[in-house]
């Protein structure tokens, strides 16, 4: 077998398929469409940065958003990793473990790292080691419908400004359900079922998969309370009790069925009203039956006992291992990464995003990019949750890190599914999770009690 | 025949090919080529990367550590026990249903046929990640996804269809019956229409009626096809994931959960490309096991 | 009418036969109306407007029909004709290989008794049962790290050239040509090659279109492959393009379904072009005789 395929490649080489070694160094960067035109935006900012080095090239790789990962694993485990990917803070783990993470920290100058702000450089980093750079934090947390809100005792710029508890919350969703209206509305349709886990996990107090002494989270009283908060919800009617599909939450609101609903983003303000606009004009492109709604991000509740949070995920470019590394090479392919995540490109992507800077260089030139005419109320509470995403904590293992997303899919998601579908309860959920993650972690590797 | 099993065993004696032995290398030549290079050589390094802790710089061999962990595994046993209830009840109903259908089919003039063969074929045309999205409505769990609006005119209360541990895989398999027929429909006709008419005319002679001439003549005739189809749907099946990974996600309490998935999830998510290797071939032998005991049981050739 | 020997029963009484037809027709059509569902929903909602509907407000028909999402996705990118010529290289290839070689590997494991020949073919069918989500990376290994072949036509169709399927479903149609047949050719002094293009393939018009539709049809709609070997725009499949398409946080029906319709035409229209060859019956009692 060796022998034909060796025979093979040397034909091929004789035929000169094989590229001549170039004298520049080349870059491959894996992008999905982080923004709307961001695939054609790092196309100009490459053009801008080979001006600056000509010795460097830049190839750039599209690719979708939901094949993005199944691509960079393949590319990863073939040894053929693009030099800079996009990826969630959670994927380094996984890129890590699998000995193609980069320690990005040794090939950077200090002094362009200190312009990435330490807490979202915590998110891309691991053992104390920096393996990216971040782009932007993503709050993600509930959004509603203002007027239908206020219409139901809540006061918006109070709970914009303030956050709410749990039991306030729980009192407006029951006056905001109406016959063809539901006071809450979250898609946990399948697998979007962990972005209610995680969210309302900064509700509960978990803020992370693992608390400040490395246990794991999810063990904890806390984990058992937030479980019994969905029963509570879920049978009381407030909330349907099927599942909602992701594509259908915003609509809801839009269409006047729901008057909260999550997971929301500040960015959503973008989509309604552009759809407010739509039904101005009455042009055919507002969404069916929709009505005028003014949109406001809201904070996460937060239940007795707990320290108000916001579950916040970090977005960023890896550096990552090939079979072409060198150091000279890294020592380039950080300039890039570096060129990538801060400055102008930085506040241009946020900006879109309405998200703000992570990096210094960023924010000094966000004004030239922010968009203006928005919601005050919801700028202000969106900087204000920003400020209390809490970083995972540091020291984390690319194995545990590893471990905690397996477990999630294989055993908290699945006993959360079946929780929704009333076909178990808070405390049985509470002891399978339990159980499976002493398994992984040893009971000692578990948090215990209320953290 | 005689004539050349005489010459091969003449020859094999004295280690030397027949011209029926070169002729067959030179047909095979071609696929046998692209098959070593593009099927087997990847096969041959999944079994050997199922030793390793894979890492594509600096992999350790780990002997059999992870077929261990395979075997330790809750959820490789609720998989294979869900891949096995899918197979066996997708795979005999497709295939009884292509049959009857395509037997349907028969009786009508060509154009008429025609018409019923494209319409059957047109579901499996379109890419199944746009089908899905449609059937994501048919099953959606508010009171406006389709079945549910049926079920609300029969005045009978709403399933959680996809979302309920008691009706996912059953909405998963009904799924699988309704948009997969259309190729087997058509191998099937293909097949019946192989039939020589003599045979019929023989047992019209005789007396035969409808159902007799379907038990005793297509039956055994259809055999070789039966088998292909057989065969390949309980390989396709067992691999089967696009469907749960689209549809499902595996859930919910992991109801759904079939071993391609798991397969797919511990290679591209969890970077655990060894185990995966390892659960891969763990699969490949049960297949394996199962096809020959379908070639077993239908005999391996049927020849006239 | 072929092959309705097994429907002779009321040849002899055309009422009975027109209403035996009759039910069996309207069981077909029930049938089929229901397989039907799905894509007919795809091609109906395709040509309304490329605007988010809530559940409750979703119908069978749009409310207002538009080619909107077929001229957005024209406009989407310069490559958007490209991709579907890409897909049409990459399938018709993939397809004339499959015939071909399939078809002469599955005569030979049917019908020359030649040495090793079971186990060649055990071991294609054992091949088969491996999962392709373990096989991707090696194959990916090779044909981009060993042989340096991203974003070429080579790439696309090679490792799909001739699969194992298809020599299966070869090897298990040419079993039942009769082997009476080619033995009583051999002694005319008819080689392999002979009976092979003169009587097998003459018989396999049936098997060959099935075939032929088949490979299409998985070759046009393969994702994953195409969209590893694949980093630059003009190279991409549609089935790669479609998934550009999609936009982020929205998933805009119309577009969407537009977007697979368009790429389920060429197979309609390949599907009607082979019809015929699908109605075609063996004639072997005529050869026999």
């Amino acid at each position: 077998m060796k022998k034909v395929l060796s025979i093979l490649l040397a034909a091929m080489l004789l035929l000169g398929i094989v590229p001549a070694l170039a004298e520049t160094d080349t870059i491959t960067v894996m992008v999905p469409p982080v923004t709307g035109t961001y695939l054609t935006d790092i196309e100009t900012w490459a053009n801008e940065f080979t001006a600056i080095h000509p010795e460097i090239k830049v190839e750039i790789i599209k690719t979708s958003w939901d094949e993005h990962n199944g691509k960079l694993t393949t590319l990863a485990n073939a040894g053929e990793a693009p030099d800079i990917a996009e990826v969630s803070y959670s994927t380094i783990g996984t890129l890590v473990n699998l000995g193609v993470g980069i320690e990005i920290d040794k090939y950077m100058d200090a002094e362009r790292l200190a312009d990435y702000d330490q807490n979202a450089l915590d998110y891309m980093s691991l053992e104390g080691h920096v393996y990216g750079l971040p782009l932007y934090i993503t709050i993600q947390s509930i959004g509603a419908n203002k007027d239908m809100l206020t219409a139901a005792g809540a006061d918006v710029a109070k709970i914009q400004s303030e956050g709410w508890t749990y039991k306030e919350f729980l009192e407006v969703i029951k006056n905001g359900t109406t016959d063809n209206c539901f006071g809450f509305v979250f898609a946990n349709s399948g697998v979007t079922a962990a972005d209610f886990i995680s969210i309302f996990g900064a509700s509960a107090g978990i803020t992370n998969d693992f608390t400040a002494d490395l246990k794991y989270a999810y063990t904890s009283e806390n984990m058992l309370n937030l479980l019994k908060a969905v029963e509570e919800m879920t049978s009381s009617g407030y909330m349907p009790k099927y599942a909602v599909e992701a594509g259908q939450r915003m609509v809801m609101c839009e269409t006047g069925n729901a008057m909260i609903f999550g997971k929301a983003m500040p960015l959503f303000e973008l989509n309604i009203n552009k759809n407010n606009a739509a039904l101005a004009a009455n042009d055919g492109k507002a969404v069916e039956n929709s009505i005028h709604v003014n949109y406001a991000f809201l904070p996460i509740p937060t239940m007795e006992g707990v320290k108000e949070t916001c579950f916040g995920s970090v977005d960023g470019l890896v550096a990552l291992r090939n079979k072409n590394t060198t150091d000279e090479h890294l020592k380039n392919v950080c300039l890039f990464l570096d060129y990538l995540c801060s400055g102008d490109r930085a506040a241009m992507v946020d900006s879109t995003l309405l998200l703000d800077p992570v990096c210094k260089s960023g924010r000094e030139v966000y004004a030239k990019y922010a968009v203006t005419g928005l919601d005050e109320g919801n700028a202000a509470c969106a900087a204000r949750e920003i400020g209390l995403v809490v970083a995972p904590p540091s020291g984390v293992s690319a194995e545990q890190s590893t471990n905690a997303r397996q477990l999630r899919d294989e055993v908290i998601v699945p006993k959360f599914q079946a929780l929704l579908a009333g076909e178990a309860t808070a405390q049985q959920v509470y002891d399978a999770i339990c159980q499976e993650a002493v398994k992984l972690f040893g009971a000692d590797g578990c948090a215990n009690g209320l953290i | 025949m005689t004539t050349s099993k005489g010459v091969s065993l003449a020859a094999r004696k004295r280690f030397r090919l027949t011209s029926d032995d070169l002729w067959g290398y030179a047909f095979i030549g071609v696929s046998m080529l692209v098959f070593c290079i593009f099927t087997l050589y990847p096969v041959i390094s999944a079994v050997e990367t199922s030793f390793l802790k894979y890492r594509p710089f600096g992999s350790q061999y780990i002997k059999w550590q992870n077929y261990a962990e395979t075997f330790k595994n809750a959820l490789f046993y609720k998989a294979t026990k869900n891949t096995l209830v899918y197979t066996a009840v997708v795979v005999p109903l497709s295939l009884l249903l292509a049959f009857s259908i395509a037997i349907m089919i028969l009786p009508f003039p060509r154009k008429v046929q025609s018409v019923f063969k494209s319409i059957y074929y047109l579901p499996g045309i379109a890419s199944g990640v746009a089908l899905s999205v449609v059937w994501l409505w048919i099953y959606d769990s508010s009171p406006q996804g389709l079945f549910n609006q049926v079920l609300s005119f029969l005045h009978l209360p709403t399933q959680n269809w996809l979302s309920s541990s008691k009706t996912s895989m059953l909405s998963l398999m009904f799924m699988a019956l309704m948009s997969g027929q259309g190729s087997n429909i058509i191998i099937y006709i293909a097949a019946l229409l192989g039939i020589d008419n003599s045979y019929f005319e023989a047992a019209e002679l005789d007396g035969a009626t409808f159902m007799q001439k379907v038990r005793y003549i297509v039956f055994p005739l259809v055999k070789p096809t039966t088998l292909f189809l057989l065969v390949t749907g309980v390989i396709g099946s067992f691999q089967v994931f696009m469907n749960a990974f689209m549809m499902t996600g595996g859930g919910p309490d992991n109801s759904t959960t079939m071993i391609g998935l798991l397969i797919y999830k511990n290679a591209f998510e969890y970077s655990k490309y060894g185990l995966a290797c390892a659960q891969a071939i763990l699969l490949a032998i049960v297949i394996a096991i199962i096809s020959l005991l379908q070639f077993k049981l239908m005999g391996v050739d049927v020849e006239y | 009418m072929a092959s309705t020997g097994l429907y002779s029963q009321h040849r002899n009484n055309r009422g009975l036969l027109h209403l035996r037809n009759t039910l069996i027709a309207l069981v077909l059509v029930i049938f089929a109306a229901l397989a039907l569902f799905p894509i007919f929903y795809m091609i109906t909602s395709s040509f309304g407007p490329a605007v988010s509907t809530a559940g409750n407000m979703r119908t069978i028909f749009p409310k207002r029909w538009t080619l909107d999402s077929y001229v957005a996705f024209f406009d989407f990118s310069p490559y958007s004709l490209r991709w579907i010529g890409n897909s049409f290289i990459t399938s018709v290839s993939t397809v004339l290989g499959n015939v071909i070689f399939a078809s002469m590997a599955g005569y030979a494991f049917a019908k020359i008794p030649f040495k090793g020949s079971k186990f060649l073919f055990g071991l294609i069918l054992v091949a088969m049962m491996i999962p392709y989500q373990v096989t991707q990376v090696p194959l990916y290994i090779l044909v981009v790290n060993k042989f340096h072949m991203s974003n070429t036509y080579v790439a696309l169709i090679l490792p799909s050239i001739v699969t194992s399927y298809n020599v299966f479903l070869a090897k298990q149609f040419f079993a039942s040509i009769p082997t009476p047949l080619i033995e009583s050719a051999k002694l005319d002094g008819c080689s392999h090659p002979g009976i092979f293009v003169r009587i097998v393939l003459p018989l396999s018009k049936t098997v060959l279109a099935v075939m032929a539709i088949n490979t299409f049809m998985s070759s046009w709609n393969t994702f994953f492959w195409p969209f590893l070997v694949t980093s630059k725009d003009r190279m991409y499949t549609i089935q790669v393009g479609l998934k550009t398409f999609k936009f982020a946080n929205e998933t805009l029906f119309a577009p969407m379904m537009a977007g697979a319709t368009l790429s389920a035409l060429p197979m309609f229209i390949l599907f009607f072009a082979l019809q015929k060859y699908f109605l075609e019956g063996v004639t072997i009692g005529a050869v026999k005789g």
